[in-house]
Formats: C-alpha cells, sequence, structure tokens
C-alpha cells in the first residue's frame, strides 16, 4: 500500500468518527437490528477488533523504539532490521484501527443510538476534539517516523529516536484518553450518600475520566500491549523463518521471534499482577463484581482464562527448552540443587504464606523473598547440583501442578446458585480454589519462567548460540503463542464488559434490550475464535504484502548478515 | 515410540494414583476425572519434550501446515469452552426483565411501550365486544371470549410482602453474599437466619440503604471495606426493599449464630 493510499484509509477513518460523532447528537433515532448477530455482538465484533488493532499499534512502537536504539548503541544491525520491518506491519495495521474505530462508532450508533448520544455527551471534548486530535498527531508522527528512517541516519540518528520517543508518548497518551469513557462504563464516578445520577451532574470531565479503575486499566493495557506488540513479533518472525531461503535469513528470523518473544514474555510476567489490580479495585468500586466474576456468571469464564495462561506459560517454557537446544555446549550447564528443591516447594509454601499474610504485606515478602533467592545466593555453597535439562523438566511439572491449582474450581457449576454437592469440592480442600491457591498458581508460574530465563542466561553466557538452527517446531510455538494471547485477550476483554451486567453504564444507563444478560462461555468462545481469526488473516496479509516483496527484490538483506555462530 | 509407551504408562499410574487418593478423600467424581485428565495432559507435555525433531518446511507445506495448525487452536479452542459447564442465560432474563421493569417504566420508551400495551388491550377489548354484540344480534348463545388483561390490572397484589422479599432476595443475589436457610453464602457476609432478632423492619431498610450503618459482630474489615454494595438504594423500589426488609425479619431462628449488628449510624 503507498503513502497516499494508507493516507486515504486514515482520512476515511476519521470522516467516519467526526461523522458518527456528529450524527450521535441526532436524538430520536430508532436502532437497527443486525441480522443473525444481533446489536450486541455486532459492537463486540468491531470493538474487539479495534482494540486488537489498537492494541498493536500502540505496543509495537515501544519496542521498536528501544530496538531501534539498542541497534544504534550496540551498532547491531539486527536491532534496526527488526524495527523497520515490524514499523512496516504497524504502518499498514494502523490504517486498520482507524478504519474499525471509525466503522466501531457508526455500528455503536445504529445499534444503540440513544445511549451512543448520551455517552459521547458525556465525554464530547475527548470525542470530538481530544481524540480526533491525537489521532491525527499519531498517524503524522508515524509515517514522519517511517519516512524519515533512511533520511535521519548516522549522526542524525537521534532525531530519528526522538521522533519514536514523541510517538510513544502520543500513543500512550491516547490509551490513556480512551481508556477514560472505557473505565467509565464499568465504575463511573460516584459519591457517598448521593446517587449515580446526582454524582454524575456534579462530576467535571475530568472527574469522569479518572474513575476508580481508570489508572489499574491503563496499567493492565500498557504492560498488555507491550506483550501482545512481542508476541505479534514472534509471529512475524515464525512466518519469515519458514518462508526463509538462506541460511543467513533463518539466522536472523530465528533471532528475531527470540529477541520479539522475550519481550513479549518480560510483559506477560506482569500481566496478572495488573489485572488482579483491576479486578481488585472492581471489587472495591462494587463488590457484587467480585461474586459475578468469580462464582457465579462468569466464573466458567475464569477457569478458561486459567487454562489458556496455563498453556501460554507451557509454551513461553517450551520455547526456551527448544531456544536451549540450539546452543552448543549447553548440555554442560549444571545448576544449584536449591533450583528444583525451591520450584518444587514454592507453591506450597506460598499457599500457606498466603493464608496469613497477602502480598504485599511486609511479612509475606519476608517469607517469600528469600526462597526466591536461595537458589542463586545459597547455591554456591551446596555441592550438588543437576544438569539444566534436568532442572528444566522439574519447571515443566511445576507448571503442570501450578496451573492443576488454578483450575480447581469451588465447583463444577456455572452459577453458585446451582451448586450441588456431587459438584462442589470438600470443604476441608477450599484453599485450593481460593485466593491464596491462585495466587500462588500464578506466582509459581512466574518464578518457574524467570528461573528457565536464568538458565538459559547461563547457557549463553558458557555457550554459543547457533542461530537459525531452531527445531523447526519453535515456529509453530511462537504463532501459537501469537494466537493464545490474542484470543486470552478477547475472553477477559468480553469479561471486562460484561461485569456491568445489565447496564450499558454501570448504576446509570440500563440496558433495556432482549440482549441484556450474561451470554455462555461456548457462544463466545465462537466469537472470541472467530474475531481472532479475522485478525490473524488482516496480520497475515499485511506480513505478507509489507515483508515478502521486499525480501525478494533486495538483494542485499538490510540488517548485517547473522553470523550463524553468535551470541 | 518408546518415548510415548514410556510417558504414557508414568501418566496412566500418577492419573490413577490421583484418582485413589481423590476417592480416598472423598472428592467427588468430577474432580477426579480432572486430577487424571491433568495427569494424562502432564504424559502429554513429557512426550512433546522428548519429541524428535521435526524437519524444517517450506512453500506450500508450510502454509498449509500453519493453516491446519490455526484449524487445530480454533477447534480445541472452542471446544475447551464448551466443555466447562455453561451458564443458562435463560435463568438470568426473567430475573433482569423484572429488576430493569420500574426502570424502563420511567423512562420515555417504557411510556410508549406501555400506552402501546393499554391501546393494544383496549382494541382487543373492543373487538371481543363487536363479536359479542354480533352474536346477539344474531341470536347465539355467547361464550366468553378471553379479553386480554390491561396492564394497569396486571399490577402485584398488594400485601404479599413475603413473597415480594423473598423474590427480592434472588432477584438482587443477595445470596451470593450471606447463608440463610442453609443455603448461599461464602462467608462474604454475615448469616441471616436470626437477623429478626436483633433488627426491626425499619433498622434492615436502612442497613439495605446504607450498608455503613450497621456493622457484624466479626465482620470489622469487611465493613471498613464497605465490601456490601451501597448501590441498593438506587437498583431498588422503595417497596421492594421494604418488602425484603420484612421477609428478613421474620427470620428468628436463634439455633443459627447470627453475628450481633452495632449500630453505627
Amino acid at each position: 500500500m503507498k503513502a497516499w493510499q494508507r493516507g486515504l484509509v486514515a482520512a476515511c477513518a476519521l470522516l467516519l468518527l467526526f461523522g458518527g460523532t456528529a450524527y450521535a447528537q441526532v436524538s430520536g433515532t430508532t436502532p437497527v437490528e443486525f441480522p443473525y448477530t444481533g446489536n450486541r455482538t455486532a459492537v463486540w465484533i468491531i470493538a474487539q477488533l479495534h482494540t486488537l488493532f489498537g492494541a498493536f499499534i500502540l505496543g509495537a512502537p515501544i519496542f521498536v523504539v528501544i530496538s531501534e536504539w539498542l541497534g544504534y548503541r550496540k551498532q547491531d544491525l539486527r536491532y534496526e532490521r527488526l524495527a523497520k520491518e515490524v514499523t512496516k506491519v504497524t504502518v499498514i495495521l494502523f490504517s486498520m484501527t482507524a478504519l474499525t474505530g471509525g466503522l466501531f462508532i457508526f455500528v455503536l450508533l445504529a445499534a444503540y443510538p440513544q445511549f451512543t448520544a448520551w455517552f459521547i455527551n458525556q465525554f464530547h471534548l475527548v470525542f470530538t476534539v481530544i481524540y480526533p486530535s491525537l489521532f491525527i498527531s499519531g498517524t503524522v508522527v508515524l509515517y514522519m517516523y517511517y519516512y524519515t528512517w533512511e533520511i535521519w541516519k548516522g549522526e542524525k540518528k537521534g532525531r530519528h529516536i526522538a521522533l519514536g520517543v514523541l510517538l510513544i508518548l502520543i500513543g500512550m497518551v491516547t490509551l490513556f484518553v480512551i481508556n477514560g469513557p472505557t473505565s467509565f462504563m464499568n465504575t463511573p464516578v460516584k459519591a457517598d450518600g448521593v446517587s449515580p445520577q446526582d454524582a454524575l451532574a456534579g462530576a467535571t470531565l475530568w472527574d469522569k475520566i479518572a474513575n476508580q479503575t481508570w489508572m489499574p486499566l491503563n496499567l493492565h493495557r500498557i504492560d498488555g500491549n507491550v506483550a501482545f506488540g512481542g508476541f505479534i513479533t514472534g509471529l512475524i518472525a515464525a512466518y519469515m523463518f519458514m518462508g526463509a531461503k538462506t541460511q543467513e535469513e533463518r539466522a536472523f528470523y530465528d533471532w528475531m521471534g527470540f529477541a520479539g518473544n522475550l519481550i513479549a514474555v518480560g510483559a506477560t510476567l506482569f500481566q496478572p499482577f495488573t489485572g488482579l489490580l483491576l479486578a481488585y479495585e472492581m471489587c472495591d468500586y462494587d463488590f457484587s463484581f467480585c461474586p459475578y466474576m468469580m462464582a457465579d456468571q462468569l466464573s466458567m469464564f475464569f477457569e478458561m482464562q486459567g487454562a489458556m495462561i496455563g498453556l501460554m506459560f507451557l509454551a513461553i517454557n517450551y520455547y526456551v527448552w527448544l531456544s536451549l537446544k540450539r546452543i552448543e555446549g549447553a548440555e554442560k550447564i549444571r545448576m544449584s540443587i536449591l533450583v528444583p528443591i525451591v520450584m518444587v516447594a514454592f507453591p506450597f509454601v506460598m499457599m500457606v504464606v498466603m493464608n496469613y499474610y497477602w502480598i504485599p504485606d511486609p511479612m509475606s515478602l519476608a517469607f517469600l523473598l528469600p526462597l526466591v533467592f536461595a537458589p542463586f545466593v545459597f547455591g554456591r555453597f551446596i555441592p550438588v547440583t543437576v544438569s539444566a535439562r534436568t532442572v528444566m523438566k522439574i519447571g515443566f511439572l511445576m507448571v503442570i501442578v501450578g496451573d492443576a491449582i488454578w483450575l480447581t474450581p469451588h465447583g463444577f457449576a456455572a452459577t453458585g446458585a446451582k451448586m450441588l454437592p456431587e459438584l462442589e469440592l470438600p470443604e476441608a480442600w477450599n484453599f485450593l480454589a481460593g485466593m491464596p491457591g491462585k495466587l500462588s498458581a500464578i506466582f509459581t508460574l512466574v518464578v518457574i519462567t524467570v528461573f528457565n530465563y536464568v538458565v538459559y542466561n547461563r547457557a549463553i553466557r558458557q555457550g554459543i548460540i547457533v542461530w537459525g538452527k531452531i527445531d523447526f517446531t519453535s515456529q509453530f510455538v511462537l504463532i501459537f503463542l501469537a494466537f493464545t494471547s490474542i484470543w486470552t485477550m478477547g475472553l477477559m476483554g468480553a469479561v471486562r464488559s460484561l461485569v456491568r451486567k445489565y447496564f450499558h453504564t454501570y448504576g446509570l444507563v440500563p440496558d433495556f434490550t432482549a440482549e441484556s444478560f450474561t451470554p455462555t462461555l461456548s457462544y463466545s468462545a465462537w466469537w472470541i475464535t472467530g474475531i481472532t481469526v479475522v485478525f490473524f488473516a488482516v496480520v497475515s496479509f499485511a506480513v505478507i504484502l509489507t515483508l515478502r516483496p521486499s525480501a525478494s527484490k533486495n538483494q542485499v538483506p538490510e540488517g548485517s548478515p547473522v553470523p550463524a555462530r553468535a551470541k | 515410540m518408546w518415548n510415548v509407551i514410556k510417558k504414557l504408562s508414568i501418566g496412566l499410574v500418577v492419573g490413577l494414583a490421583l484418582v485413589g487418593i481423590a476417592r480416598a478423600l472423598e472428592f467427588p467424581f468430577v474432580f477426579q476425572v480432572m486430577f487424571f485428565g491433568q495427569a494424562i495432559f502432564g504424559a502429554a507435555v513429557f512426550m512433546l519434550l522428548d519429541a524428535p525433531s521435526i524437519g524444517t518446511m517450506s512453500g506450500a507445506k508450510s502454509v498449509i501446515a500453519i493453516v491446519v495448525f490455526y484449524v487445530v487452536l480454533c477447534t480445541v479452542f472452542v471446544s475447551g469452552a464448551s466443555m466447562w459447564p455453561q451458564f443458562d442465560p435463560e435463568d438470568e432474563k426473567g430475573k433482569i426483565a423484572k429488576i430493569l421493569k420500574p426502570k424502563l417504566a420511567a423512562t420515555e420508551q417504557g411510556k410508549a411501550e406501555e400506552l402501546i400495551a393499554r391501546v393494544k388491550a383496549l382494541d382487543e377489548q373492543v373487538k371481543a365486544l363487536e363479536v359479542r354484540l354480533m352474536s346477539l344480534g344474531s341470536g347465539q348463545a355467547v361464550k366468553e371470549s378471553p379479553v386480554a388483561e390491561s396492564p394497569v390490572v396486571t399490577k402485584a397484589a398488594p400485601g404479599d410482602f413475603m413473597r415480594m422479599g423473598e423474590e427480592q432476595w434472588q432477584l438482587q443475589e443477595c445470596y451470593n453474599c450471606h447463608k440463610l436457610k442453609g443455603e448461599g453464602g461464602k462467608k462474604r457476609g454475615p448469616e441471616l437466619d436470626n437477623i429478626g432478632s436483633y433488627l426491626t423492619v425499619d433498622e434492615i431498610k436502612q442497613k439495605i440503604t446504607d450498608p455503613k450503618s450497621f456493622m457484624a459482630e466479626g465482620f470489622e474489615k469487611e465493613w471498613e471495606k464497605g465490601k456490601m454494595p451501597d448501590k441498593f438504594k438506587d437498583v431498588m423500589e422503595p417497596n421492594d426493599i421494604t418488602a425484603l426488609a420484612t421477609w428478613l425479619s421474620t427470620f428468628k431462628n436463634t439455633s443459627v449464630n447470627t453475628p450481633k449488628p452495632i449500630k453505627k449510624k
């Protein structure tokens, strides 16, 4: 796609956005009935697609710029090439974000005209001035960043990186701004002893934006977008690795997949905690959210989430396992016996500690931090060691145990109201289904992944990486991680929206339509899968469109050929 | 192949051992199946760890492999989600309609819908009268035709506060936090079987509309954190709050240890 074509798409999207906002001011319009999907699902599809494209274009620049800076600082052209290739895909997906954003406003207006008009009026300044201005600025800076790549090289590289930083800042502010109305729908402004309507009437725009879940949502989404961008980079690398014709190309895309995945994993490790913070603030706002999510209508959505995150952590560690195989000398790496001992003890110690002291209670950290650091502090004094392979296998075992704890429910019923004794966990074992159990499972997955990366780090310090020689299965692991992370994002996005129950905006605007109910997990899974497939089709198309021709045209690779045996 | 047999055998042994232990500890059958499944899944993971490398693919072969992989992923995710117990939306639809009915009635849309319903009912009555008059004119015996009731006369019968109160208990899902008659509650809120011995109808009403007005003994932390939502004064009609309070005030089972409420406001 050429620059003018991209510009045209962005302009159309902005017209849609402005037109939609203006149209929303016309009152008295009757809702359109979307065939087959129904109105709620139609909005769901477009909103989710917009969120996915948006997440990538906001997350990718963060590590693109970091990658460019690393390339400049280390004089390693691989980073530069990674940054440029991801930016090419980002530019295409930026247009898609704008297009789905405009479409989102129109579908929302068609399906829920009265609510949309009310909602836009609540955030009039945001939807008519701030958000479009940020979007236009983001578009301009992104294109400038892309087209000045070749001009601002060498001594002028600093300018280009500064432009990238500006792009990140605009992206961040855009995310923060749009998260205001999004979080407002869940947790609108409220005040003690005052009705929700009166509280809203007395609220300023800032009060509405800075609602109780705004900052937790910002943190969760920033972190999630970086992870998401990293996984998509892994996906791009996997596609390109599979299509590579030469060993040099394979070496580069093997490295790119590893780097993208590493960034994604780093961000993913924080995801459960920022997610918990968001859930905590929601429950603090209205405690009835908590049983609705964890024990009632949405409880099985969380079981599915546990299954997906367990699979993701298995895949993350499996990728490290496969990566280790391409390091010459890795078989000689040995670790202190304390590492597997801590791995095995961790979930159980954690569960006991969490029953008495919650994180971040200093007492909980007083128990857990020494346990985590014990292998590295005391390991050198204990002469017994085990192979890296054994350590990782024990790690896999504990990931399975951790996920089994996460998946153990209070009972196999979709709602607490229908719990029968033959479906319920024995009372003496209820701790497995309680928060201490779940937290111990989350921490186990995180700690074991960190330990495995420590093993990998030790291997690369003592051995030699043979880039491009990674087991071909690893490319499917990268694809799996991208698909699973996006699917999980869709699932949890659905949960966040459904928590509003029978309200468009919780406690303020009831949803009187016939679709005002909690859908089944199965129904939701069909749509989440469909949306993920559409997103993947577009991303795959964008990758083929932007990266394949350049690879075939350019005889000389843009980055330096990666030595087959390099660190 | 030896790798598969070995890991599968270990998985089966571990799975059967877990089932045996779970049965001895009186875990329900469904949990025993889950533990067995996890053991087999674990065996599959270990099979994968020691599986031989797959050869490099390229061209059409890799495209086909990717497409097949996506199809497998979609199938596994959708079927996996469908295997968990499914919440039946029908359980909720009636509840939501009842909760929102007074709110809908207060809106322009609700007023219009009520007006349309009245017009329809009157229209039906007119048609029924016409049929009756015609049949009287022809001298035939008249059979009473059912007349659609006007929405005006379909209001809940007054005075049936007990039934209304119990219905509100279900609609507002109070059972999610409070145990009553041995049902519901996960120790999030106090058991209420003896609440009628401690609080009057007006005091219960006060607690529902202003959760900070009373604190149950032993629930200081929950009271401090404001765990009981303060939304009921906004989402419930005054009549429904009175009905719920009246119904709760009839619970005077002294054999249940309902914590003593302490007046705070």
